[in-house]
């Protein structure tokens, strides 16, 4: 049952995108008959080119390290705040007009006072992801140690628990499903941003990819960076989804 | 000295709509070993009676005693069945639910596993013991409650309408397995509920309270028959007209 499902899951995703990859070719041949919307064959070809000369490794390395440190720094910080924002109600007080403050304030918005401060280098990607990563990660995770249920805190006060042990073993495995939920949407953003800061801002990376194409008209490593950016978005999340399922789907289906 | 002994105890809930008296000048003691139904009906008040003896909350007027020593807060030595199954650490196995009282006081590990599995069998779920809570029915949820209770193995067992949620039939057959548990473990439990029916068949004495607000104990019914109870002997009968007459007196406003 399991197998046939996956079966079909993977069948859908692969037809999913030869449909894609269909409407876009016929598009470019009777639609848009244009050097500027090249079909998906030179394209593919072009993408062929760039693996073997190893420049599309070069640069996905260079943006997916600087989103996984940043990512992984940025939920690091947001987590603990999180956690310690929805159980103390003073450093709730204190510290909400803060979150509420900067996830206004868009991480694209940032990126000059980044380079300012940490130059073109990593130090401004991964400081552009860690803040777009922390707000979300923050407010999803204090609104999950809010949603742990009154009367399973009870059960485990009237079991003898001590309030060190509610928090470990009751309010935090409680929260777990809603941090990954905001780690997934701050992956997202994090996509959204480090194109942003790599347009503007970089020596490698797929952002600095388009921009450069853009600037010598390359149609072509435009649609490869492009189709790269996708691929590996949907990569990430289906990881992620796989994760959650791992640690929480067992208990909340809609997952 | 009365097992438990709640003397005088009143509760008046202040609130931004004003101030709500729940329960007034209630006082009732429990002998060791009985299984007493606070029977009333709905927003009379016998919840918050249930509430305050457990220490989720605090009575605003009265004391409560437990073996003579004031009851301030939750502990160990009163075990809660709530009426929902949100109690249930849904990240947790139906065994280690049941476990997790001893886990929270380090019992070993192979100790915790015996006698979680003992009352995972007194309670008829033999075998069920690897499934999470979002894989048993509501009836099966309520026998993990009642498990993980007296798996702490306290001095009284409070239940706040724990059939309240299932339907008729399920309902019926986990009065019968609450009365034959009680049997053999001749715990004292104090049993919430609106239902005559289910008082009359599980109680050693009936409560009967006056409708809220400011509700208080009215009367209390002593019901003298073996165990199992036959619903339809004249003793049963007799008993529930009682009751049903002093019940009928609070719907109907004979005050």
């Amino acid at each position: 049952m399991v197998a046939t499902s996956r079966a079909a899951t993977v069948a859908g995703y692969l037809a999913g995108f030869a449909l894609l990859f269909l409407i876009w070719h016929l598009a470019s041949v009777f639609l848009v008959r244009s050097v500027l919307f090249p079909s998906p064959w030179p394209v593919f070809e072009r993408a062929f080119v760039l693996i073997e000369d190893r420049i599309l490794q070069e640069q996905i390395v260079a943006s997916m390290r600087r989103i996984l440190q940043g990512f992984l720094l940025g939920s690091a910080i947001g987590v603990p705040i999180g956690l310690a924002i929805g159980s103390f109600r003073p450093v709730r007080l204190l510290l909400e007009p803060w979150t509420e403050f900067f996830r206004f304030i868009p991480a694209v918005a940032m990126i000059t006072v980044a380079v300012i401060w940490f130059g073109i280098g990593e130090e401004s990607k991964v400081f552009l992801i860690a803040y777009t990563t922390i707000f979300v990660v923050i407010i999803s995770t204090a609104a999950g140690v809010g949603a742990v249920g009154r009367d399973k805190i009870r059960a485990a006060q009237c079991l003898g628990a001590s309030r060190m042990q509610i928090f470990a073993l009751v309010a935090l495995p409680a929260t777990v499903p809603y941090i990954l939920t905001g780690m997934r949407v701050a992956m997202a953003n994090a996509f959204v941003t480090i194109v942003a800061a790599e347009l503007v801002a970089s020596n490698d990376g797929l952002g600095k990819m388009l921009w450069d194409a853009r600037l010598f008209m390359q149609v072509e490593d435009i649609f490869v960076a492009l189709i790269s950016l996708g691929l590996l978005g949907f990569l990430t999340d289906r990881i992620f989804r796989l994760l959650i399922r791992a640690f929480a789907g067992r208990f909340n289906p809609t997952m | 000295m009365a097992f438990v002994a709640l003397e005088g105890v009143g509760k008046v809930f202040r609130g931004r709509t004003g101030t709500w008296e729940a329960v007034r000048d209630f006082s009732l003691t429990l002998e060791e070993g009985e299984f007493f139904c606070l029977l009333g009906t709905s927003g009379c008040g016998k919840t918050t009676v249930l509430n305050m003896l457990a220490g989720f909350e605090a009575p605003t007027s009265g004391r409560i005693l437990l073996d003579g020593k004031p009851v301030t807060t939750p502990g160990a030595d009163r075990g809660v069945v709530f009426q929902g199954h949100d109690s249930l650490y849904d990240w947790l196995t139906a065994l280690d639910n049941i476990g997790f009282g001893l886990r929270l006081r380090g019992t070993p590990k192979a100790e915790r596993r015996a006698t979680a599995e003992r009352f995972l069998h007194m309670v008829g779920l033999t075998g069920q013991g690897a499934k999470h809570p979002s894989e048993l029915s509501g009836g099966m949820k309520q026998r993990i409650q009642i498990a993980r209770a007296l798996a702490n193995d306290p001095r009284i067992l409070l239940m706040d309408e724990p059939f309240g949620a299932l339907d008729a039939m399920t309902r019926a057959v986990l009065q019968g397995e609450l009365s034959r548990i009680w049997a053999e473990t001749r715990k004292t439990v104090l049993f919430i509920t609106h239902d005559i029916e289910e008082a009359v068949a599980l109680a050693t004495r009936v409560g009967v309270m006056k409708r809220g607000p400011g509700g208080t104990l009215k009367a209390v019914v002593p019901v003298d028959l073996p165990f199992p109870r036959d619903r339809t002997s004249d003793g049963f009968m007799r008993a529930f007209r009682e009751v049903h007459a002093l019940i009928h007196e609070e719907i109907h406003g004979g005050h």
